[in-house]
């Protein structure tokens, strides 16, 4: 009897677990639809910013800036982790911070300072544990990042950059490939490697001749930064979307591991019962046969 | 080439806020205002905060955020780092920014941002009141 009613305990829980995880499947799956548009909309404002670069270049205007200039032998780099604020989301957050960790320890190695940023509650927790002190941290950047939020950001960084405060800017997240793929990327967003191009690989068409208002060197050396803020805008966006997306292929192992715990508690369950029940006959069979 | 209207589209890193059919475009560029017909030649320029202004069937007035234009084949392009169309302006805040005294600045970059701060704020009523 004890067997079998324990038996009904635990399945009850685990059905009430699985409730759980479902829903939060579903309310993943939504808000992965709802950053995925967010990110698709951001990328017309990437593609047109690569085709200005591409024009300004094309009508003389020479890419020497600060922001290009490669700096050999960085002394001061900053490393941006973004993860997130919340868990159940499988081997995300987990994922970046290992990469993370290897960069971290490669750019001592190298002799410079790190500057460590953190992004999410994930990255501080983990960090605080291994006894590494951050130097900034924060945790406004949930799944929908705002661009006032990174641009204030990457004004920092500007200006740092430009001081010569700091010679690098690396960010290690998740970056978004498609639906079924992610993969986790360190990126050197400062100096910027190059002019934006297109990453389609479009064929350009046939030139324009443009009039410039002012020149192109001047609207070039202002489209840099732009560029800058709008790289670093997408490592939140597919941070974002990545963090969903992860969230809900965990959650659906999840249910579908809940699913099957319960077909053996039942199944043990109804073993049990039946064991029970024989067992019942049986005796009632013993004293029967003992009165006669 | 040159048609009767332009095709214009305000994208900004967030979203893309606007395409729309207008019979002239009159751009706040970084020296002063400019207006773009149908069948101007291709430009390339750099915008101020001030106010867009769409004119035709559909009269329409937005606050952009600095940025860059691109005119080409009749397609006149913005890209800011933000727009408002003129009911999505707080007034209330935009008032508050011109009307907070003005310590005295202890720093050229203090002074900048103050001034670029006033002048969006100015943009932004204008825009609003225009409406």
């Amino acid at each position: 009897m004890a067997k079998t009613r324990e038996l009904v305990g635990r399945r009850k829980a685990i059905r009430n677990i699985r409730k759980i995880t479902r829903t939060m499947e579903l309310i993943a799956t939504a808000r992965f639809k709802k950053a995925l548009d967010r990110a698709q909309e951001a990328q017309a404002y990437t593609a047109k910013i690569a085709e200005l670069a591409r024009d300004l270049a094309g009508s003389g205007a020479s890419a020497s800036h600060p922001l290009l200039e490669d700096r050999p032998r960085p002394k001061k780099v900053v490393l941006l982790v973004i993860c997130s604020n919340r868990g159940l989301c499988g081997g995300y957050n987990g994922s970046i911070l290992r990469e993370a960790n290897i960069k971290l320890r490669k750019i001592r190695e190298d002799g410079a300072i790190c500057r460590l940023e953190l992004s999410g509650k994930r990255a501080i927790s983990y960090f605080r544990f291994q006894r590494v002190d951050a130097d900034e941290t924060f945790i406004h950047f949930e799944d929908k990042p705002r661009f006032d939020q990174v641009e204030e950001v990457a004004e920092k960084y500007l200006k740092m950059f430009l001081s010569g405060e700091i010679d690098r800017v690396e960010v290690a997240s998740m970056r978004f490939i498609s639906a079924a793929r992610q993969s986790v990327a360190v990126q050197t967003l400062l100096p910027l490697g190059g002019l934006p191009q297109k990453s389609d690989g479009a064929t350009p068409t046939q030139p324009v001749e443009y009039e410039f208002a002012p020149s192109a060197q001047s609207i070039l050396d202002d489209l840099l930064p732009a560029s800058f803020k709008q790289r670093l805008f997408k490592c939140f966006l597919d941070a974002a979307v990545s963090e969903q997306i992860a969230r809900r292929v965990t959650m659906k192992a999840a249910t579908e591991n809940a699913d099957g715990i319960i077909k053996t508690i039942s199944r043990q369950y109804n073993r049990a019962r039946q064991a029970q029940i024989t067992k019942e006959i049986a005796e009632v069979i013993g004293g029967a046969a003992a009165l006669e | 080439m040159a048609g009767k209207t332009l095709r214009c589209m305000i994208v900004t890193p967030e979203c893309a806020v606007l395409d729309e059919v207008a019979d002239s475009v009159i751009l706040p560029l970084f020296d002063g205002d400019s207006g773009v017909l149908p069948g101007r030649e291709p430009l390339i320029g750099k915008l101020r905060s001030g106010e867009l202004r769409l004119g035709g069937t559909s009269s329409k007035s937005l606050f952009i955020d600095g940025g860059f234009v691109q005119v080409v084949r009749d397609t006149v392009t913005i890209l800011t780092p933000r727009a408002l169309l003129a009911e999505q302006i707080d007034q209330s805040a935009a008032q508050k920014v011109l009307e907070a005294p003005s310590q005295p600045s202890t720093s050229s970059s203090a002074m900048a941002d103050r001034l670029v701060a006033t002048t969006r704020a100015r943009a932004q009523l204008k825009v609003a009141r225009s409406r």
